[in-house]
């Protein structure tokens, strides 16, 4: 008991250091941020519905897809802006990222993961889910998780776009970014994202969409100043 | 010595032995009873010609018989004599008079003399004398061999096999078996333009002699021009290594043309493998071989895309994402070279993926060599295998252990409740490549992919099957006995923790190789049982469990179009009884959906039937494929959305229902756990002459259909097998004990008669 308390004092404090004292203040070297929305082109189509044909006391009877998910305003949720090219060391997270099964679904749809961090995966349904990576750049695995299994860990150490999936519940997907660079975000319910202490200068900003695709834009960032970009997605 | 052996009768004896030991054990392989019988009985007749040749020579042979029969001093002799040959004579008798076990024996003419010339789709073609057209251009032969492999791993790989050895997937539906192309006793002894003339008329074109019409071999010419027809011949050579017999022509030899591009299989490199093979496989070879023998299905690049992967379920693997099901490392990581090496030489049971021990050892580690090359997963660190659980040997306990974890895991979920592939999530799966894919059918454990084996089961749940939905197990099984461990101290019952302490994934593996046997048990005749009384029509009787049940393997329909590649009934468990009234049969089959036609959505209803012939003849027999115009068959069916009926058949497709009154079929079905079981009885006689009348004699034709309709089968796609043959078991009888004894009292009869006659003669003499 005592070493277990000691190993996570000493943890936290690595933390903490990690966090507070080598972390480079990208703001203080002068960057910039980086602000906008991702809105659908177009009429959007009606959200998808899915029915439900097994565990419906955990899973509910109907699903609505999560794939594609635009707000009144046609801004689109779950797309991932990041700038590309961009060298950094990742961020650390202030706490470890988990992705959730949660009513048969992932929570969050899409995680932002920083290259090598663990991940904790968390069974909250008590169903058999499994963990089903369609990775390439990273080891793909395929781990099944019973309802006693609560936590499973895993580690993602190269920077990629990860589909995950739940066999059992075929409509269950979600996605793993990892990041090797501090300068990416997810789209909210609005389709706003913010990204912050981007060096100054010119850089593409890319957004990608699992069911859109990805578009591509110049911009300009200065130093200690707000800079806005809109971005348009649509079916092609 | 000298003496013993300068007797007649001694020397004639042993004539008949040495003879007899040749032509039983001399040959090779074992010529059928029938045969040594025959032999045998021209040698004793030999025998006895020689013997009697000059009365000398008689009375010399006679001479010991008559002396044990008369002689005082041989009488011990002849009372063992007396009391043994009446018991042979019996125990014969009784193997005679006891029911048969086997069909009766049909001979046929395989290879039968072929037409001076046959109709090729409206032309005519000169069979005698006759050579393959394509055989003349040597600069375009290599590309003719190619393209007839492509049309043949399209078309004959499901019953001939990828090797040609007539092992194809489909091949044990068929009875006589597909032909093994590369036995030399079938084409290497033939004119290609008498293959032609098989291949292109198939068993429907089969001549008089090789009655009963059992081929299975399709009349190719509905499908495959005669260009095609000659381009898989040249590829049956050349992949075979034979050569074609050439016609003798007047005018000296025929074109010399060597026998296409391919090498012999296994023949490429003689000699020993070098034991350092394991590590170093040659990669220019491993190309060489994969061209040769994987392309055709895994691609020439390893996608997965060769010609013939569009027909094929599961699909070929595509090695680029170097992920594999069959390995021994953990998830997530390539397998070892063991594992590839393993699975080319085991093959993937319930695949088209077959065993290729007849590839040279050296030449499986090339290719293993060459797998590796084609993704970039296998650069880095070697893998390394998974650690494996301590042994659990089966017993009850374990296997009760077992089913708790099956059912704690959820197992269940795609493999069903009692393993039949029926889960709730079962419809949806797919692949990584997003083909859809089925669960195994934990009751068939011979078409599990990676064996059947408690080991292989053990091994497949701990590193799970990569590529496809089935995930690791290894950890949760850990995780499962901590939990135990908490239910044991929560509860403060011990005892559950000493059951599971040692609890592992051979628990499980123990639970789900008693959920069926290892191998199928295929039947190879059936039996209709003669009872007494009622025959119950609730197929969940306890009648029926009581009743001798007959597996028949079912394959798809490959025969017509459209055909069916992947079916979903792979056998059918028949049991038959019937009565002086009734005739009933008992079907029981997997099926994991019960389906609701919706043909919008392309399901149809699920169904099942007996083929019967409607006459029967004393040789021939229908086409086994619902019979033809001039032999229709009687089928007794039954249809999700119809229930029992019976129609007549001329030919796939070409069915008349019988309606009203004409149908005296009843039936009922039952459905649980992925399982239909359904009970069809008809009366024995019917008065209607489209009928099959019943039973007609102790041994008549019957085979099986079966539809699975939320799989998209109806008409001609679905699941067929060929003709069984069923005895009418006669009710029960006491003739195999009342005949022996008598046959044995006769024996005896007769010797005492021999011994006096003897006994007069050697008086008279004096």
């Amino acid at each position: 008991m005592r070493t277990r308390a000691l190993i996570a004092v000493s943890l936290i404090g690595l933390l903490a250091l990690l966090l507070f004292g080598l972390e480079p203040r990208a703001g203080a070297q002068g960057g910039g941020t980086v602000v906008g929305e991702v809105k659908y082109q177009g009429t959007p189509p009606a959200p998808g519905m899915l029915k439900v044909t097994k565990d419906t006391e955990v899973c509910g009877k109907e699903k609505t897809s999560s794939e594609l998910v635009v707000g009144p305003d046609k801004g689109i949720q779950w797309a991932v802006v990041s700038v590309t090219g961009a060298k950094g060391s990742p961020p650390k997270p202030a706490k470890k990222p988990a992705l959730d099964q949660k009513g048969c679904e992932f929570h969050p749809h899409v995680l932002l993961v920083p290259a090598g961090a663990e991940v904790d995966i968390l069974n909250s349904d008590g169903v058999l889910h499994n963990i089903h990576t369609f990775s390439t750049a990273n080891a793909p695995f395929n781990k099944s998780q019973p309802k006693f299994k609560k936590v499973i860990e895993a580690k993602f150490d190269k920077p990629e776009i990860v589909k995950v999936k739940c066999d059992v519940h075929g409509w269950m997907g979600g996605w793993v970014v990892v990041m090797d660079h501090p300068w990416h975000a997810v789209t909210d319910a609005k389709g706003a994202f913010k990204l912050e202490n981007v060096p100054a200068g010119k850089h593409k900003v890319e957004v990608w969409h699992e069911t859109l695709g990805k578009v591509a834009k110049e911009v300009e960032v200065k130093a200690g100043a707000e800079t806005r970009v809109a971005f348009e997605l649509g079916k092609k | 010595m000298k003496r013993l052996l300068g007797s007649r009768f001694l020397q004639a004896i042993l004539v008949l032995v040495v003879t007899f030991v040749i032509f039983r054990f001399g040959i090779q392989p074992p010529a059928p009873w029938s045969v040594v019988t025959l032999y045998m009985a021209i040698v004793l007749l030999s025998v006895l010609v020689w013997v009697s040749a000059d009365s000398d020579s008689w009375r010399a042979f006679l001479a010991p018989i008559r002396a044990t029969l008369v002689e005082e001093r041989r009488r011990p002799l002849l009372y063992a004599l007396l009391g043994l040959l009446p018991l042979g004579v019996g125990y014969y008798a009784y193997l005679q008079a006891a029911p048969r076990t086997e069909a009766p024996v049909e001979l046929r003419v395989i290879h039968p003399a072929p037409p001076s010339s046959i109709t090729f789709r409206g032309k005519t073609l000169d069979i005698q004398g006759l050579e393959n057209p394509l055989r003349k251009d040597a600069a375009t032969l290599e590309q003719h061999v190619r393209e007839g492999g492509t049309i043949y791993v399209r078309n004959c790989v499901y019953c001939h096999g990828d090797n040609l050895d007539g092992q194809g997937h489909f091949a044990h539906g068929f009875s006589p078996p597909p032909a093994n192309l590369a036995d030399p006793g079938t084409i290497a002894m033939l004119q290609e333009s008498y293959v032609f003339w098989r291949i292109a008329k198939g068993g429907p074109g089969l001549p008089k002699e090789s009655t009963p019409w059992n081929s299975a071999m399709p009349a190719w010419e509905d499908r495959l021009s005669e260009e095609e027809i000659w381009k898989v011949v040249l590829y049956l050579y050349a992949a075979t290594g034979q050569e074609p017999r050439r016609w003798e022509h007047a005018g000296g030899p025929g074109p010399a043309v060597a026998s296409g591009g391919g090498r012999p299989p296994g023949r490429t490199l003689p000699g020993p493998a070098a034991a350092e093979a394991q590590q170093a496989g040659d990669v220019a070879l491993g190309r060489r071989v994969y061209e040769r023998k994987c392309a055709y299905c895994h691609g020439l690049e390893g996608k997965g895309d060769g010609p013939a992967a569009e027909l094929l379920h599961p699909k070929p693997r595509d090695f680029t994402r170097g992920l594999y099901k069959i390995r021994s490392t953990p998830s997530g990581q390539v397998p070892t070279d063991r594992d590839l090496f393993e699975v080319i030489t085991r093959g993937m049971p319930g695949t088209s993926m077959p065993a290729w021990p007849m590839l040279h050892e050296r030449e499986r580690w090339a290719l293993v060599a060459y797998m590796k090359t084609l993704s970039d997963r296998f650069q880095g660190e070697p893998p390394k295998p998974v650690a494996f659980p301590k042994q659990i040997p089966v017993s009850e306990a374990s296997i009760a252990r077992g089913k708790e974890m099956y059912e704690a895991i959820e197992c269940n979920k795609c493999h069903g409740d009692a393993g039949r592939a029926d889960g709730p999530s079962a419809p949806e799966l797919e692949d990584d490549w997003g083909h859809p894919i089925k669960p195994a059918n934990l009751t068939q454990p011979w078409t599990f992919r990676g064996g059947p084996r408690r080991e292989d089961i053990v091994r497949r749940l701990a590193t799970g099957l990569m590529g496809t939905p089935m995930p690791t197990f290894g950890e949760t099984v850990q995780d499962y006995k901590e939990y135990k461990k908490g239910e044991s101290e929560e509860k403060q019952d011990p005892k559950v923790w000493a059951e599971w302490k040692d609890a592992n994934l051979w628990d499980l593996a123990n639970y789900v190789r008693s959920l069926g046997p290892e191998r199928p048990n295929w039947a190879t005749f059936l039996v209709v049982r003669g009872v007494e009384g009622e025959i119950p029509l609730d197929p969940t009787a306890e009648f029926w469990e009581r009743q001798p049940a007959a597996n028949i393997p079912l394959v798809g329909q490959v025969i017509q179009d459209p055909r069916e590649f992947a079916p979903t009934v792979a056998q059918v468990s028949v049991r038959a009884v019937y009565t002086s009234e009734e005739v009933a049969f008992h079907l029981a089959w997997d099926d994991p959906t019960p389906s609701k036609p919706d043909p919008a959505k392309k399901v149809f209803a699920d169904a099942v039937a007996i083929q019967l012939p409607v006459k029967l003849e004393p040789t021939e027999r229908p086409y086994f494929l619902m019979g033809d115009g001039a032999r229709p068959v009687y089928l007794l069916t039954w249809r999700s959305d119809g229930g029992v009926g019976e129609a007549n058949v001329t030919g796939l497709g070409k069915l008349t229902p019988q309606r009203g009154e004409a149908v005296q079929a009843r039936g009922q079905v039952a459905y649980a756990d992925g399982r239909y079981r359904l009970v069809i009885k008809r009366p024995l006689e019917t008065g209607d002459a489209n009928d099959f009348a019943f039973p007609a004699r102790e041994f008549f034709p019957v085979a099986f259909f079966a539809w699975d309709g939320s799989s998209g089968e109806q008409g001609s796609k679905g699941s067929i097998s060929s003709w069984y043959y069923i005895r009418v078991e006669a009710p029960p009888s006491r003739r195999q004990f009342v005949i022996p004894p008598l046959v044995v009292l006769l024996a005896v009869v007769a010797e005492v008669l021999a011994v006096r006659w003897a006994r007069r003669q050697g008086a008279g003499s004096r």
